[in-house]
């Protein structure tokens, strides 16, 4: 590759980067233009994003968003790290383990929630928060097991057995050797699960039930988005969009370990 | 006649600069080997060879053309790199007849050059492995395999026995040499293995910081060192600091050393002898000196002694035949009287 | 007793999926066989017309048609996937993790908001029609939104990042000496990329185009959001068994189908993955 033509690779690099650049930097771009229009730039302003503030609906859409993305991170940090540990410890490796392990990732969104949408129907369960809680840390569990499988790989076993070995019971080692190295990892797939739950649509679409009361802010933006294009959008969409963002970076400079899904 | 021939080559990566004015002609058939120190340049000096770095200056002339601007896929020269690089996807019969569908040649003589080609190298029964399904001397022959079956006018091997352990190496260096004489192909071979280039090569060029100190034949580099750095690079080599006042040389304790001082050499001095040219009947000799045995080492062929003498700190080393050592064997801490001859010596400025 | 430690500890998030997946996909895989209720709801008696339905012209349309749609989007996000990889990895080393980062950032802001703003380019008063309006263009322009381009534009746009992965990881691990013994063998550059480097990175290529297929025969939200109402692919046609025609155990076996495919695409992968290069690259 070092004598690939580098005038080439640059044109290429630039066209890839600006068709995932300019789509979303267009809205961003739109989310502060007074006028609201893409047809004419009429002044910088934030007034779009003060109506937002000023709207109840996205104001408890973003509550709902908030409690199932926190509790279902806090649930699914707590499995997902023991099943890493667990799985690790483990010297015999299971294919049918590590297949039901890895299906919350690629199992399609759809699938997942029209099986936990006739699941909670046919049981007679009554749907709302609780259920996209219990349906996200499905997925989430196995993103937060799989960050911190990925640092076990190269954790030294050893030091459990020395704890173990200066006489500190199971938990205690746990608890007092292991996780503290682990906590970056831990840390880092608590940040990756909770901006899934933000973002995640389809699977609280379905399991959210009837009435209002429980969109989420996806649900929100979905709903707004096939009203039409609006200011407010764009201003909402930034919004989640730096979100997202301002978390996995962060979780990237916890976790050097590289992108999940690699 | 004169196949290759290096017109002060140079290559700098920005401040650095890996090869220095290197001049060289290497003749038609003949076994020539780089030898020199980890990051001394040998591996640049190939690539240019090869076409994938070029020359910061100089002029590299091939049957007396010019080729620094011929890419590599156009050189009729083959480089059998460090890590091999075999193809992996590819099986040992297509890693080798890759080259040769390049040639397009008709698919009939691509298949019985490949096929003979494995004779020789003896993997006729592996033709079908992929390269990591073989052994590292396995890997090592198709790599090879894969560069002679061009037949090239120049072959380079960058390292071609390193990854191999010191028995196969061995072998494998005569095995180099044989197919060598076979093919009739001129072979560059890097090393940083002074004892297997002194075993394979016709001559021997020594890199230093990207630069030339001496080029040779196996005998004049390991008898005539013109440097006190060939001298310690090439085999094992004792060392005592001396002064020379352009006509006698004295050791630091005043003893008086004879050897042939090089003209104008004047001051602070070294000379170094062998260990295969000290023996024990010092007093016939000219050189002669009292020492007092400080150990000894079995190396099967030979026995190494460690002397203690005032003219160096460092013990002295002295190789005795098996022979000798039965006849007359020291134990440490006997006194014995060193001795060597004149000629034997050589001095360098310090 | 060594054994028992792993079990008390998996035993929550192992139990979490059993409850919340493994039942309710086998539920669906149950639903499948049973007759659709007078009025919604479920008929317990077993049938195979819900499976045979799904063969029917009508239904097996969209399956093909969204296996079209997914298998362009797949193929494209490849051919520009496979490119950007190659350019990040013919970078200086220094640079390329920086590089890497910034092609994947797009990939972990919100679904949603990434296809609206294609809406935003592509609608009638929206940025591309007014700089076509601009450069001079009179009358009325054909309709870019709601149709099987965007749709595909759509797709490509979302999952391209996570293609850009997929293939870099097998060609940043590439030994560079490979392809220069091809050249110094007699290959010039499009040949060794065609008989050394292409095939050593087939692994890359083989999962990214597995997911962008998976994903997008499944999706529902770009072919709802940029095909516009009238659009179906094989999601849609799911979520409207669920949410509007009420009737489950056809979308439970058209969901069956959804995941027999993925799981066929995915061994398939595994398989190609395997004999490319027997695994290693050296
Ligand atoms: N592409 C490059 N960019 C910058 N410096 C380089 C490059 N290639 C080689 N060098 C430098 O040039 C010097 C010579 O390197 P070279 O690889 O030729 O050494 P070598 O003699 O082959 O060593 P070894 O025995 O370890 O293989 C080294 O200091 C190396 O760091
Ligand atoms: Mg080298």
């Amino acid at each position: 590759m070092r004598n690939a033509p580098l005038p080439l690779m640059l044109a290429i690099l630039a066209a890839v980067f600006a068709f995932l650049y300019l789509p979303i930097s267009v809205l961003v771009a739109l989310s502060f233009n007074d006028g609201g229009l893409p047809t004419a730039w009429t002044g910088f302003s934030t007034r779009w994003y003060a109506e937002l503030f000023s709207n109840a609906d996205i104001i408890g859409a973003a509550l709902n968003t908030l409690i199932v993305a926190v509790v279902s991170t806090i649930l699914a940090t707590l499995f997902g790290t023991l099943l890493a540990v667990g799985v690790e410890i483990r010297r015999r490796k299971g294919r049918f383990l590590e297949t039901i392990i890895f299906a919350p990732m690629i199992i399609p969104d759809i699938v997942l929630a029209i099986a936990l949408l006739s699941f909670f129907s046919l049981l007679g369960v009554t749907m709302g928060l609780h259920t996209i809680i219990l349906a996200h840390v499905v997925f989430n569990l196995a993103f937060v097991c799989s960050v911190v499988r990925a640092r076990l790989k190269t954790f030294d076993w050893s030091i459990v057995e020395a704890s173990t070995d200066l006489g500190a019971p199971t938990l205690t080692t746990l608890r007092r050797v292991i996780l503290p190295v682990l906590s970056p990892a831990i840390v880092a797939g608590a940040l990756l699960a909770f901006t899934l739950s933000v973002d995640e649509f389809v699977i609280a679409f379905f399991t959210a039930g009837a009435g209002r009361a429980s969109t989420t802010l996806p649900m929100q933006i979905f709903a707004m988005i096939r009203f039409g294009v609006t200011p407010e959008i764009n201003a909402l969409a930034t919004i989640v969009m730096g979100i997202s963002v301002l978390a996995l970076t962060l979780s990237q400079r916890l976790n050097r370990g590289g992108l999940p899904g690699q | 006649m004169t196949l290759l021939s290096l017109q002060n080559l140079q290559k700098d990566f920005g401040k650095m600069r890996a090869v220095d004015d290197v001049s060289l002609d290497i003749a038609g058939n003949e076994f020539f080997a780089l030898l020199g120190a980890s990051g001394s340049g040998k591996t640049t000096l190939l690539r240019m060879l090869a076409g994938f770095e070029l020359p910061s200056a100089g002029r590299i002339l091939l049957d007396g053309r010019d080729i620094a601007q011929i890419p590599p896929n156009k050189r009729p020269v083959n480089l059998m790199f460090q890590s091999y690089a075999l193809f992996p996807h590819m099986s040992v019969a297509k890693n080798i007849a890759y080259g040769l569908e390049m040639e397009h040649l008709p698919r009939a003589e691509i298949r019985s050059r490949v096929g003979d080609i494995l004779e020789t190298i003896q993997l006729s029964a592996l033709a079908n492995r992929k390269p990591d399904q073989l052994s590292g001397g396995q890997r090592q022959r198709v790599a090879l395999a894969r560069a002679l079956v061009k037949r090239p006018r120049l072959l380079l091997l960058d390292e071609p026995l390193g990854a191999l352990d010191k028995k196969l190496r061995g072998d494998m260096q005569l095995e180099l040499k044989r197919i060598q004489a076979d093919f009739g192909i001129t072979f560059i071979v890097v090393t940083h293995d002074q004892e297997e280039a002194l075993v394979m090569a016709d001559r021997i060029a020594i890199l230093k910081d990207g630069a030339l100190l001496q080029v040779g034949t196996p005998h004049d580099i390991y008898e005539h060192p013109t440097s006190r750095f060939a001298a310690d690079f090439i085999g094992v080599m004792n060392f005592f600091p001396v002064h020379s006042d352009g006509t006698i040389l004295r050791a630091d304790d005043g003893t008086q050393i004879a050897a042939p001082i090089p003209p104008g050499l004047t001051g602070a001095a070294i000379a170094a002898i062998r260990p295969e040219r000290l023996h024990l009947d010092g007093y016939a000799s000219e050189n002669a000196l009292t020492a007092r045995v400080t150990a000894l080492a079995y190396h099967g062929l030979d026995l190494q002694l460690h002397v203690e003498t005032p003219l160096s700190p460092r013990p002295v080393i002295l190789r005795l035949t098996a022979d000798q050592a039965e006849s007359r064997a020291p134990r440490p801490g006997d006194t014995v009287t060193l001795g060597w001859s004149a000629r034997d010596t050589r001095v360098f400025p310090a | 007793m060594r054994d028992r430690r792993p079990l008390y500890l998996m035993t929550p998030a192992l139990g979490w999926l059993t409850a919340f997946m493994v039942v309710p996909c086998l539920l669906i895989l149950g639903l499948a066989f049973f007759r659709r209720g007078l009025y919604g709801g479920i008929e317990y008696t077993l049938t195979w017309e819900n499976i045979r339905l799904v063969f029917d012209p009508l239904y097996a349309g969209i399956f093909l048609k969204s296996a079209w749609i997914a298998g362009l989007s797949a193929l494209i996000a490849v051919v520009l996937g496979y490119a950007a990889a190659y350019a990040i990895a013919a970078m200086p080393r220094r640079h390329q993790p920086l590089l890497l980062f910034f092609a994947v950032l797009p990939f972990w802001s919100n679904y949603l908001v990434r296809t609206y703003a294609w809406i935003v380019l592509l609608n009638r008063e929206g940025l591309i029609v007014h700089l076509a309006r601009l450069l001079g263009f009179e009358g009325e322009l054909p309709s870019m939104l709601y149709t099987e381009t965007a749709v595909v534009v759509g797709l490509v746009y979302n999952y391209l990042p996570f293609v850009i992965l997929a293939c870099y990881a097998p060609l940043s691990r590439l030994n560079p000496e490979v392809s220069e013994a091809s050249r110094d063998l007699g290959a010039g550059g499009w040949t060794t990329f065609r008989r050394v480097v292409l095939p050593m990175t087939v692994p890359g290529i083989a999962t990214g185009f597995t997911f962008v297929f998976v994903l997008s025969i499944g999706n529902f939200v770009t072919p709802a959001l940029l095909g516009g109402g009238q659009f179906q692919m094989i999601g849609n046609l799911v979520y409207a068994q669920f949410l509007t025609a009420n009737d489950w155990p056809f979308g439970a076996a058209l969901s069956i189908f959804l995941i027999a495919i993925m799981m066929g695409l995915l061994t398939l992968q595994t398989f190609a993955s395997e004999k490319a290069s027997g695994g290693r690259n050296a």
